[in-house]
């Protein structure tokens, strides 16, 4: 017999206790730069805090296709030079030679954009032209001319595109189809994590641009992210997903004195790479208008004899992501001719390398890799949020005490009636301790999911208690034993039911339930497995045991 | 003050047999399908073209809503929005104010988003593409069935005897579908929240039901005082379920209780939604499931005799 242990020495009375005092730390007490603060950790969603929120859909697709690289040539010289006796003479892996009946020069066809172009006179009067290029190469340039949009190869797939651009199985097999291609599939809508994982790089660097720290991006399957922003209206949110920031390139005049340069209207940004040695860089080019404003300002200001006091510095939306001299050499070349190809190095090794990933991304002024659609949006003003919070707090103090009462009035006794609340607000404790310690947000569809939770736990123990106090009293602690394995087979069934049925919230919707099926389910396990065990050894604990009365008839 | 009229309960249990309990569920699930066929034929749909057996929410039919504080009148708020495609403007609790807009160009949307938010105060703005919506839809739809069908997949195997199993996702069924009419009746959308109080009931209905058939199944003891048992906790369970949620009906639809207080949509969908379904739940458990049983358990005293010893009942099976 455990009467000699009182209730709150027993292992799950304690162990509850235990973790009750971890959720309270866990929810007031932060530790920063060596400083122990005290106050609430708790994390609030939009919907209470105030902000407005994004569903944007990344608009492409990915498919493997099929096609004959001769036709492709013969078709697309045919419109490009407007000669419809294309001939092509072969092809090898990487080249593809054809005649054309037109004169042409290798500059013309260079620009096409299909490959490096050799040229040399036709026997019969044309002109032969030699392509450097690759089936993939060609078929890429193919869709990108038929589509106008951009397309990426997939690495380690064999001609495998990603389509920057919506656009269906059939209007690809439409496009394919003159020249003996189509789409093998499975054809999938969406982009690849790659370049999703870019987008949403993007996205979390002007939003730390803009201040917003802490932002959650979060991606959805291949095609989906969710952007929060806290404080900050839907049309702003919008703003943001939506339009490219504003680059700049500013020199440095005296000190903290700087002037404008160019806009990033003038910039084509190239790819990170690294440049010599081990030193990273990412290449741009300028437009003639911006080369020449360059080279103006460098003149001007005396950058291209004292490079170092003058420094380039590169701002998106009024902050500088880039700040550097002039290399000595450019200084010197800049003072005879405006230079449109620049280098703007990043430094060395990893750091050099991430760096350089990150100009990159300002240089191309937020724009995103894919197009975004927004799909759904919605703001809460914070006014309405803090409304939100406090009658949310209401709501559940009277939720509380309408418990209290129902339940004082069926069991009448203290005993009974307030280890049982005390149990079910530990509950509440408990949550609330794991929501902060996962980093969780709290907000509407949560604390419903909470509220809900408590209302099973509740009945629960409704249950343990009717079921150990069968007949009115304590029985000895052998039968108790007995009706309180008869009371956890019902709990444990009716919380089976419970997280079943809610676990198709898990995948539905972009997860905009998903908060309110996670709570739930954690909730029940913490009240099933912590919480309803401890209250089980409290009342046995808390009432006495009535040894006058006969448990027959139990085992 | 007792919270359970013991009494009643004694003479519901002793006087209504099982017939007599069914009759009225019954009559109640029939209604109930009833205002579903309608609203699915006749409201949502047409008799060639049935459409959903609930009105669909924003956030399932896609387009866009504005919610927010104003004095003026719902039709004041259509003349002052007559530039923009307005579909409805209506009363929201108290001061609340909701217009709901059709499709327009990206211009038009920014003008009216800056416009609300700076003339009204407490703006909150739901916008939800149509394609999406309509993808969840039919997640919607697979959400409860899978919800139900998975339910249906635990109690089978907490009970393994098919006609106890079947009572008691029968009185699951009928409580949600009284659930759903009741949204029919008093103009409830199908919404986010809506749903997660739907999969709530599936998987919260059967926790009485599941109450009382253990507790007839498995125990031993006279047949009516286990009733009357499981009768008195099943009801407080249920009561004080009912009473967290009134309180958070009340609080959460606005300024029922104090005029300062603002509606939250998603708390008022499942508060809704739950005391609709427990309401059914009461009805449905004893007497539905109730009534099953005892049918079932009347049927010969062969059957109760190999029930009340579970170890025999599963070597003789």
């Amino acid at each position: 017999m455990n009467e000699k242990i009182p209730f709150y020495k027993k292992p799950r009375v304690l162990f509850v206790l235990l973790i009750l005092l971890g959720s309270i730390l866990v929810m007031t007490v932060s530790y920063n730069n060596g400083e122990i603060n005290v106050g609430s950790n708790l994390k609030y969603g939009l919907d209470l805090e105030g902000g407005s929120w994004l569903q944007l859909q990344l608009q492409g697709a990915i498919a493997q296709v099929s096609a004959d690289q001769g036709k492709i040539i013969q078709s697309e010289f045919a419109r490009l030079l407007d000669d419809p006796t294309i001939k092509i003479e072969e092809t090898t892996l990487n080249s593809i030679t054809f005649t054309t009946s037109k004169q042409t020069t290798q500059k013309t066809i260079d620009n096409f954009g299909f490959g490096k172009s050799t040229i040399s006179q036709a026997p019969d009067g044309g002109t032969r032209i030699s392509l450097a290029t690759s089936r993939e190469y060609t078929i890429q340039k193919y869709l990108e001319n038929n589509l106008k949009a951009e397309i990426v190869r997939i690495p380690g797939n064999q001609l495998t595109f990603e389509i920057r651009k919506t656009v269906t199985e059939d209007e690809l097999n439409t496009i394919l189809k003159p020249v003996d291609g189509r789409v093998i599939p499975p054809f999938t809508v969406g982009v690849s994590s790659e370049t999703r994982d870019e987008t949403k790089k993007i996205l979390e660097t002007k939003l730390n641009s803009l201040g917003l720290k802490e932002m959650p991006v979060r991606t959805v399957g291949n095609n989906y992210i969710l952007v929060d922003l806290a404080g900050v209206d839907i049309n702003t949110a919008r703003e943001i997903a939506s339009k490219p920031g504003k680059f700049e390139i500013r020199i440095q005049v005296k000190g903290n004195e700087t002037e404008h340069v160019l806009y990033g209207t003038d910039i084509t940004p190239g790819l990170p790479e690294k440049e010599k040695g081990d030193v990273w860089g990412v290449s741009f080019t300028l437009s003639e208008a911006g080369a020449a404003a360059l080279r103006d300002a460098a003149i001007q200001y005396g950058a291209v004899t004292a490079p170092s006091s003058h420094n380039l510095i590169m701002t998106l939306d009024e902050n500088v992501v880039f700040d550097a001299p002039l290399s000595p050499d450019l200084a010197r070349n800049i003072q005879s001719v405006p230079v449109k190809n620049l280098v703007a190095t990043t430094g060395t090794g990893d750091e050099g390398q991430q760096k350089a990933n990150q100009l990159q991304i300002h240089l191309r002024a937020g724009a995103l890799p894919v197009k975004v659609d927004v799909l759904g949006a919605g703001q809460v003003s914070a006014e309405l949020g803090s409304k939100f919070k406090s009658q949310v707090l209401i709501a559940g103090i009277i939720a509380l005490i309408l418990v209290a009462i129902v339940v004082s009035l069926r069991y009448k006794q203290p005993n009974i009636v307030i280890p049982m609340l005390a149990t079910s607000f530990s509950e509440v404790i408990m949550i609330l301790g794991f929501t902060t310690l996962v980093g969780f947000q709290l907000d509407l569809p949560t604390i419903t999911g909470i509220i809900a939770v408590i209302g099973t736990g509740i009945d629960h123990l409704i249950i343990i208690t009717d079921e150990v106090l069968a007949g009115g009293a304590m029985p000895p602690d052998k039968v108790y034993k007995s009706r309180l394995t008869k009371a956890f087979t019902i709990i444990f069934s009716a919380a089976a039911t419970v997280l079943v049925a809610m676990s198709p919230l898990l995948i539905m919707g972009f997860g905009a339930l998903r908060g309110f099926a996670v709570i739930t389910i954690v909730g029940v396990l913490i009240g099933v497995f912590i919480a309803r065990p401890a209250y089980a050894e409290i009342i046995q604990g808390m009432l006495v045991e009535d040894n006058t009365k006969k448990f027959v008839d139990e085992d | 003050m007792n919270l359970i009229n013991e009494k009643a309960i004694d003479s519901y249990v002793k006087n209504f047999n099982f017939k007599q309990m069914l009759y009225f569920p019954a009559i109640l699930l029939a209604v109930s399908l009833l205002i579903l066929a309608y609203t699915s034929f006749f409201v949502q749909g047409t008799l060639t073209e049935p459409g959903s057996p609930v009105e669909l929410g924003m956030e399932f039919q896609g387009g866009m809503a504005m919610i927010f504080d104003s004095a003026k009148t719902p039709d004041q708020l259509k003349q002052d929005l007559a530039a923009y495609p307005v579909i409805q403007a209506r009363e929201y609790g108290g001061v609340r104010k909701m217009v709901q807009f059709g499709p327009m160009t990206e211009s038009a949307l920014t003008e009216v988003t800056n416009k609300i938010n700076s003339e009204y105060k407490n703006v909150e703005i739901r916008q939800m593409g149509e394609v999406v919506s309509k993808s969840l839809q039919g997640q919607a739809l697979r959400a409860v069935l899978f919800s139900f069908l998975g339910m249906a997949i635990v109690v089978f195997l907490i009970f393994k005897t098919f006609v106890p199993s079947v009572a008691v996702v029968i009185s699951a069924f009928a409580d949600i579908v009284f659930a759903l009419a009741m949204m029919d009746v008093f103009g409830i959308a199908l919404s986010m929240g809506t749903v997660a109080a739907l999969l709530m009931l599936i998987g919260y209905s059967v926790d009485t039901d599941i109450l009382l058939t253990t507790r007839l199944l498995k125990r031993k003891g006279e047949l009516n005082d286990k009733i009357k048992d499981a009768m008195k906790t099943g009801m407080t369970m249920t009561l004080t379920t009912l009473a967290a949620l009134i309180a958070l009906f009340l609080v959460s639809s606005g300024s029922y209780l104090v005029s300062s207080f603002t509606r939250i949509d998603i708390i008022r969908d499942v508060s809704v939604v739950l005391i609709f379904g427990l309401i059914a739940d009461i009805i449905n458990t004893w007497m539905t499931n109730l009534g099953i049983l005892k049918w079932y358990m009347e049927k010969g005293t062969k059957t109760e005799n190999r029930i009340e010893t579970p170890k025999k009942r599963r070597q003789t099976t």
